[in-house]
């Protein structure tokens, strides 16, 4: 309780939140306000914004309702950032605390892999993934994941690694636990701030990098999403640049806000910190 | 004797948990004398030594007063009119009238900067001089708190000091202003006995050269009956027992303070082995 | 009986590329119900010897028996099965658990590694565990953190008899408490050992306390041992110059009542 008010007690955490607020109502509310396809024609093409009120931002190339392609997106985006990021900390943690706690070869291993994934700019990886795999919504969580994960790694095995030499891992070593329970049961659960400290960082690239898939045709087909949205328009652009702005500023105002949010988080968590 | 300060009905309060920390303290502090200030945790006494050094501003409720007689340059001159010089009540400044040591010399001291250029700071912030001339004071600093080979010592980091030397350190910087109070904080509590002996040892002796007040924190009765003329023993925040350290070693008037004295296991006290009797 | 038996032990590191002893040579022996302590300045290597006596280091030479086993052979399931019988209190009470546990969790953690009781019997065995070490049953559900520092310290001593040990190494397990809790520590473990004959290997930088509750001392200078006997003969009147030393800088009550 204490601790949610501190959170809004910042204007940034006040603004990130709203705007996640507004974003999760939008994904929530869309197959109630706008049920059907999305993809669907709905008017004539091309009609401009705040016309016709049936439609008021207007329709694409198709005909197909802008309003309702925004609201759908915002599903997309919003399941894409959350679960890649889900999964690149989840990985990321578990390797990262592997490498910490056993050390020698195995940390070497871990840790020589973790170069060579951070080595490759991860749009790449994630574009090269998609397209030996496939498009589809598992194939691009999984893809961006895979780019994502190497800075949690990181961040996990250093707090192991200073973890691992505290008294109480010492003790459960003396009265015989396991190590894996001690990594994984005593350690990982320790060393998890600053790894989750990441997570709006990493949902906000996630979005960005599922819009840039999408952008280039390599998001899942059967849903609409921003990125592809913004490419729909791009053919269009001198005469329709609604179609591209609409979108964008969704996209800029979801990372802003993920941010926000994020910086308000470990703000209120670092005032704790301090005052106890 | 003249007072230093004078501590009325002080009462602090820490925001969030609201608990009293201190209340209803009321203490003079004699102008050249040392008094320790004796408690176990969570008595209030680490708390005392930040209200009086200043250093509670933030977080904390503080009511009472605490009034400060330093002496004016007047007065070090060798002024004879006392009336308009004695009093001073503004509010000292640490570092220049008040030296703080505290526990732990490495969470004091910049990891990142020559131990010589620390203490070298505070005689340049304080005593209004140059670089060079600080240096030299640090330099002479160092010898007086026996640091072998100062000259190394200056161009030294934290790090590659033993946890005695860092004390030192910290002793030496804390003093470099020529301050009239000198605090400190469970200064010994880190190090083991011989150490903390020699310590001991060196602020008795600066303390006497330089004519300063010591004020001594501790856990540690019979380590503060070493050093100090006088002892205060706190309580839940509160001050019990007050008196000469004679007074308060051979006749203690408050049962807790004979409680901490009973519970002290000295050299020459009987075994715990032994009051159990041979039951094993 | 003897304990635990350490010889030559001896452990190296590399300092600024130096190899430099932590511990030398050293050689000692605990019989059942007796307690050895360690004594000796910051870096004479106390700590270190009780970590390789606990296999949380391991020694670049020397044995160490224990229970009349070689201790060095075990290895994987057999040592951790064999921890049961060799405890170790730390001195830091709050660093030595978990910052998320319970004390209900960190008592159940040796019952159920070491199957000593089964999972509905536990809370039966951590509730007698508590007030076997003088605490009050109904503290098993409070987290570490909101516990006072001596009770948490009672919470340690419980964990470390949980297994029914013969060894149980205390690290100065009793330097950070405030004196008046100390006093009560201290009896507590008196107690301990005379109703389950467990040794002590008393880890302390004070003379006073150890001269209170051990039967003989070790004193260690630069991981060597210099000097060993009987504790209150020792301390009386020490031969070597760290002994010495150390008897010298110990504070003295010079009380003059009666």
């Amino acid at each position: 309780m204490n601790r949610l008010r501190r959170f809004f007690r910042t204007p940034e955490a006040i603004a990130g939140a709203n705007t996640l607020a507004l974003l999760i109502v939008m994904a929530l509310a869309a197959p109630l306000l706008f049920p059907g396809d999305p993809q669907a024609i709905a008017g004539p093409a091309l009609l401009p914004p705040f016309q016709d009120w049936s439609l008021p931002l207007g329709t694409d190339r198709l005909g197909r309702d802008v309003l309702a392609e925004l609201f759908h997106g915002a599903r997309t985006s919003l399941a894409v950032g959350l679960a890649a990021a889900a999964a690149a900390l989840l990985i990321g943690a578990v390797v990262g605390t592997l490498a910490g706690f056993a050390g020698g070869l195995i940390d070497e291993a871990l840790m020589r892999i973790t170069d060579a994934f951070q080595t490759v700019p991860s749009f790449l990886l994630a574009l090269a993934f998609v397209s030996i795999v496939g498009p589809s919504l598992g194939v691009v969580v999984a893809a961006i994941a895979l780019g994502a994960w190497t800075g949690p790694a990181r961040v996990a095995r250093a707090e192991v690694l200073s973890i691992r030499e505290r008294d109480y891992v010492a003790g459960a070593r003396v009265i015989g636990m396991q190590p894996m329970e001690i990594a994984f049961r005593e350690v990982l659960p320790n060393a998890l701030p600053p790894v989750l400290a990441l997570s709006s960082v990493i949902v906000a690239a996630a979005i960005l990098t599922e819009a840039a898939l999408s952008f280039l045709g390599l998001g899942d087909p059967n849903r609409v999403t921003w990125g592809g949205m913004i490419a729909e328009g791009r053919a269009v652009l001198r005469t329709a640049p609604f179609l591209s702005i609409v979108p964008g500023i969704a996209l800029v105002l979801t990372v802003l806000g993920v941010y926000l949010a994020g910086e308000g988080v470990v703000e209120s968590s670092a005032v704790r910190r301090s005052l106890s | 004797m003249t007072t230093l300060l004078s501590i009325r009905d002080l009462a602090v309060r820490y925001r969030g948990d609201g608990l009293a920390a201190l209340k209803g303290i009321s203490l003079d502090v004699e102008a050249g004398e040392r008094l320790a200030i004796i408690g176990e945790s969570g008595s209030g006494k680490s708390t005392l030594a930040l209200v009086i050094a200043g250093l509670l501003a933030w977080g904390a409720k503080i009511d009472g007063c605490i009034d400060w007689f330093l002496p004016t340059d007047a007065d070090a001159r060798g002024s004879k009119d006392r009336q308009a010089s004695a009093i001073n009540s503004s509010t000292p400044r640490l570092g220049r009238d008040i030296g703080f040591i505290f526990q732990d010399p490495s969470s004091s001291l910049d990891p990142v900067m020559p131990v010589g250029r620390q203490i070298a700071e505070v005689a340049r912030a304080h005593l209004g001089i140059g670089w060079q001339d600080a240096f030299a004071i640090a330099k002479s600093l160092l010898e007086r708190v026996r640091l072998p080979d100062p000259d190394a010592i200056l161009r030294a980091y934290p790090h590659q000091l033993s946890g005695g030397q860092r004390q030192r350190v910290a002793i030496a910087a804390a003093i470099a202003a020529g301050p009239k109070l000198l605090i400190a904080d469970e200064a010994t509590s880190a190090l083991d006995t011989i150490v903390q002996a020699e310590i001991v040892a060196l602020i008795r002796r600066l303390v006497a050269e330089d004519g300063m007040t010591l004020l001594f924190i501790s856990h540690d009765i019979a380590l503060a009956a070493t050093l100090a003329d006088r002892i205060a023993v706190l309580r839940h925040g509160e001050l019990i027992d007050l008196g000469e350290t004679n007074q308060i070693l051979d006749a203690p008037r408050h049962v807790y303070t004979r409680a901490l004295l009973d519970a002290h296991l000295g050299l020459d006290a009987a075994p715990l082995l032994d009051r159990r009797g041979a039951q094993s | 009986m003897t304990v635990l038996a350490v010889s030559d032990l001896t452990k190296r590191y590399r300092r600024g590329g130096k190899p430099f002893a932590a511990v030398e040579a050293v050689s000692f022996e605990i019989g059942q119900a007796q307690t050895l302590a360690l004594a000796g300045p910051s870096g004479s290597g106390k700590s270190t010897i009780a970590r390789l006596v606990l296999r949380l280091l391991e020694p670049d030479a020397g044995r160490i028996e224990f229970e009349g086993a070689d201790f060095l052979a075990l290895s994987g399931a057999a040592l951790r099965a064999r921890r049961a019988k060799l405890q170790m209190v730390f001195q830091d009470p709050l660093a030595a658990f978990n910052p998320r546990a319970t004390v209900a969790r960190v008592l159940d953690d040796p019952l159920r590694i070491h199957g000593i009781a089964s999972h509905t019997e536990r809370p039966h065995r951590i509730a007698a565990l508590l007030e076997r070490v003088g605490l009050d049953a109904g503290l098993a559900q409070r987290a570490i953190h909101e516990i006072s520092g001596g009770q948490r310290q009672r919470v340690a001593i419980a964990r470390a008899i949980a297994t029914r040990p013969s060894l149980i190494v205390l690290d100065e397990a009793v330097s950070a408490l405030d004196v008046s809790v100390r006093g009560r520590i201290l009896e507590l473990l008196l107690d301990l050992q005379s109703q389950e004959r467990i040794a002590y290997l008393f880890i302390s930088h004070d003379l006073g306390v150890i001269r209170a509750v051990a039967h003989r001392v070790v004193i260690l200078d630069a991981g060597r041992i210099v000097e060993s006997g009987d504790a209150r003969a020792v301390i009386a009147d020490p031969q070597s110059a760290i002994g010495k030393a150390l008897v010298a800088a110990t504070p003295r009550l010079n009380r003059n009542r009666p």
